[in-house]
């Protein structure tokens, strides 16, 4: 049974103003205290993948490997902001079409370098292609109401192809030396693209997210629609600009991974999708809406990079890691539900 | 009262003063054959000879038949309100279980059995964690697809299961009724089954009210957790039959047996009718949605159309289907409103 339509009512408030002050036992005050609501379960995991990875591959943790880290962690990270803005706003928000998008990007933006566009311009169109396929998203969404689940299902098949046809399903590898810096550089040894890149996104997005009013309708939005609309903000424009957003960002990821591979490739990573969705709920995203924070998505995306290069480290076959970010993922929803029950429950004995 | 008829939508014995939703149900129905008869009619004038070869039309239906058979179960979790994108790595699990099992030259009913019961528990643990867990169906099936393929990597130990035996191969695709293989028939059964229990048995219509309105049904005291299991079980021993019929169609089990399979399934199931909000779907709609998607398929093999355009007329074809129910809900929402 499809537990999206949620009463919101359930949804205990976030911070624990109200609930947290009659709360009399030490065991409504643990739920109800900032870290456990925002960011649930990532601490336990966080130690538990630490020492998982340090039992795996000994020395995981070393400079050099985390040099590397970064880069890899740069994309899906990127990607578990996409699902963040999306997911945060409720209503069933998911955005399953990221990978195509990012494999149309990248395979447009080598079509153009290819046809001697400059490499400022070819970048801003491929962004602005990104703008426009989650644009679509949206207005499936939100202009035609069809589930974004669906829709988005509809338009990872949808982008795919059409990222085979502009690549005419090759891989192209022309890409000028200038643009490998983006994905290969590094600046005192750290990661071009996680300074210039990942940093500015992640402080960007967590202003928007948290300190501005877009911020604070989002949130609104996510957690009680009803009141939203009554407090006169235009929640379908907003959730529209949410779809946007994920596909801009998506279209960076595209720009990032044929910069780091040095070839753009129509075959979208279908592992990107799983990673991006278990980062973000594992940061603390409410998978109902209303909650999450960038902060925690970027202690997630460290977490789940850790977590992935342990396993790489140790030579174990991805389908076999990827299964494991399924029973994360499985496991942390399941704790997140499961807080929120315990933390009701807690507010409900407290205050009889 | 306006309700009312949303819990019957698609459901059993349709009421007298229902008949113009009736009707309405049946015309969108009669639209899918026109447009399966009308792209039956196209080929026909163009590619005739090809199109109506015996191999063509037997590989047709078999393909048919697979997307079919798991059709019926995600109708039925969709009515529920629910989702399951994992089918098609649980594809990869049942064909590497009963490729180990032929292997191991275990008796051939037995391996099938074995097969459907691999099925069955895949389904189960969706459904036990949607069910207890309250997690969204969509997140579950998102983790077990990976697991699955974990599940299959793990058993096929990095090598490719080739030596399937060719009784399987014979009952799947060569036993026919004429030009129909025995798959199809075994499919339009199934359908046939299906459809009698969704309109005449009490199970069918506590699906459809626990897809119509949870919070009502759970008041009336229907045990959701029961459907939920029915239903994603189900789903999972249908997609085990289809694994099955796979595994016969090419005889060769690899990591990536089954790959976006779902996805077919889902756009069979939407395609037919069955509303993504729930409450409202035919199984006989997921018979002809796999009939459109296969012929648009195989259409698309006999022009010579490159592959990748494929892709997107599924998606637009997913994208239109659950849009035309989405619409169609909210018109009958206004006309219920005016009654």
């Amino acid at each position: 049974m499809s537990t999206t339509q949620l009463p919101t009512s359930e949804q205990a408030p976030p911070g624990g103003a109200t609930a947290g002050h009659r709360g009399a036992g030490a065991l409504s005050r643990l739920l109800e205290s900032r870290v456990v609501v925002q960011y649930g379960l990532l601490p336990v995991v966080l130690v538990g993948v630490l020492i998982a990875g340090e039992i795996l591959a000994p020395g995981v943790l070393s400079p050099s490997n985390l040099s590397s880290m970064t880069r890899f962690g740069v994309e899906i990270g990127i990607l578990g902001f996409a699902e963040m803005v999306v997911i945060i706003m409720g209503g069933g928000g998911i955005d399953l079409s990221v990978a195509s998008t990012a494999a149309v990007t990248q395979v447009s933006l080598a079509v153009l370098l290819r046809g001697g566009i400059e490499l400022w311009l070819g970048v801003a169109i491929s962004l602005a292609i990104g703008l426009a396929l989650g644009a679509l998203n949206g207005f499936f969404i939100l202009g035609l109401g069809v589930p974004a689940l669906v829709a988005t299902i509809g338009t990872y098949f949808g982008y795919a192809g059409l990222a085979l046809v502009i690549a005419n399903g090759v891989n192209i590898a022309d890409f000028p030396s200038s643009y490998l810096t983006i994905g290969q550089g590094d600046v005192v040894g750290i990661p071009v693209e996680f300074i210039f890149i990942f940093i500015p996104v992640a402080i960007v997005l967590g202003y928007v997210t948290s300190r501005t009013k877009f911020g604070h309708e989002i949130r609104l939005t996510g957690t009680n629609e009803r009141a939203a609309l009554l407090s006169g903000i235009n929640v379908r424009r907003l959730r529209f600009s949410g779809y946007v957003i994920a596909g801009m960002l998506a279209a960076i990821v595209g720009v990032v991974e044929s910069s780091r591979f040095g070839t753009a490739q129509p075959v979208a990573d279908s592992t990107y999708l799983l990673t991006a969705v278990t980062i973000a709920v594992l940061g603390g995203v409410d998978i109902f809406g209303g909650e999450g924070t960038i902060l925690g998505v970027v202690l997630a995306t460290a977490v789940v990079t850790i977590f992935e290069y342990a396993f790489s480290l140790a030579q174990i076959n991805a389908v076999i890691e990827l299964g494991s970010v399924g029973v994360m993922l499985i496991v942390v929803v399941l704790g997140q539900v499961g807080l929120k029950s315990l933390r009701s429950y807690a507010a409900r004995r407290s205050s009889a | 009262m306006s309700n009312v008829p949303i819990a019957l939508q698609g459901g059993p014995a349709p009421v007298p003063s229902r008949v113009g939703h009736v009707l309405g149900r049946i015309e969108y129905e009669g639209y899918l054959l026109a447009m399966i008869v009308v792209m039956g009619l196209v080929l026909t004038f163009t590619v005739g000879s090809s199109f109506w070869s015996s191999t063509n039309l037997s590989g047709l239906l078999l393909d048919v038949a697979i997307v079919t058979v798991p059709a019926i179960g995600m109708t039925l979790v969709i009515v529920t309100r629910g989702i399951d994108v994992s089918i098609g790595s649980l594809v990869g699990v049942v064909a590497v279980v009963a490729g180990l099992a032929f292997e191991h030259h275990l008796p051939f009913v037995l391996v099938l059995l074995i097969g459907i019961a691999v099925g069955v528990g895949g389904g189960l643990v969706n459904g036990a964690i949607i069910a207890w867990g309250k997690v969204p169906p969509i997140i579950v099936t998102l983790g077990t697809l990976s697991v699955f393929e974990a599940i299959t990597y793990l058993l096929l130990g990095g090598v490719w299961i080739s030596n399937i035996p060719a009784k399987l191969t014979q009952v799947v695709v060569i036993d026919r009724l004429g030009p129909v293989p025995y798959s199809f028939v075994v499919a339009v059964a199934l359908v046939a089954l299906f459809s009698y229990v969704m309109a005449r048995r009490p199970i069918g219509l506590r699906i459809y009210a626990a897809g119509d309105n949870p919070e009502a049904a759970r008041t009336a005291g229907l045990a959701m957790w029961r459907i939920d299991l029915f239903v994603y079980a189900l789903l999972g021993g249908l997609t085990a039959i289809a694994a099955l019929m796979t595994v016969g169609q090419s005889p060769l089990v690899m990591p990536t047996t089954g790959q976006n399979f779902e996805l077919t399934v889902i756009a069979a199931a939407v395609v037919g009718g069955t509303n993504i909000l729930g409450g409202e779907g035919k199984v006989v709609g997921g018979l002809l949605g796999a009939f459109l998607v296969e012929i648009v398929e195989d259409a698309a093999i006999l022009y010579h159309v490159n592959s990748f355009y494929q892709q997107i007329v599924l998606g637009a074809m997913i994208v239109g289907g659950v849009s035309i129910g989405v619409a169609r809900r909210r018109r009958r929402r206004t006309e219920g409103s005016l009654e």
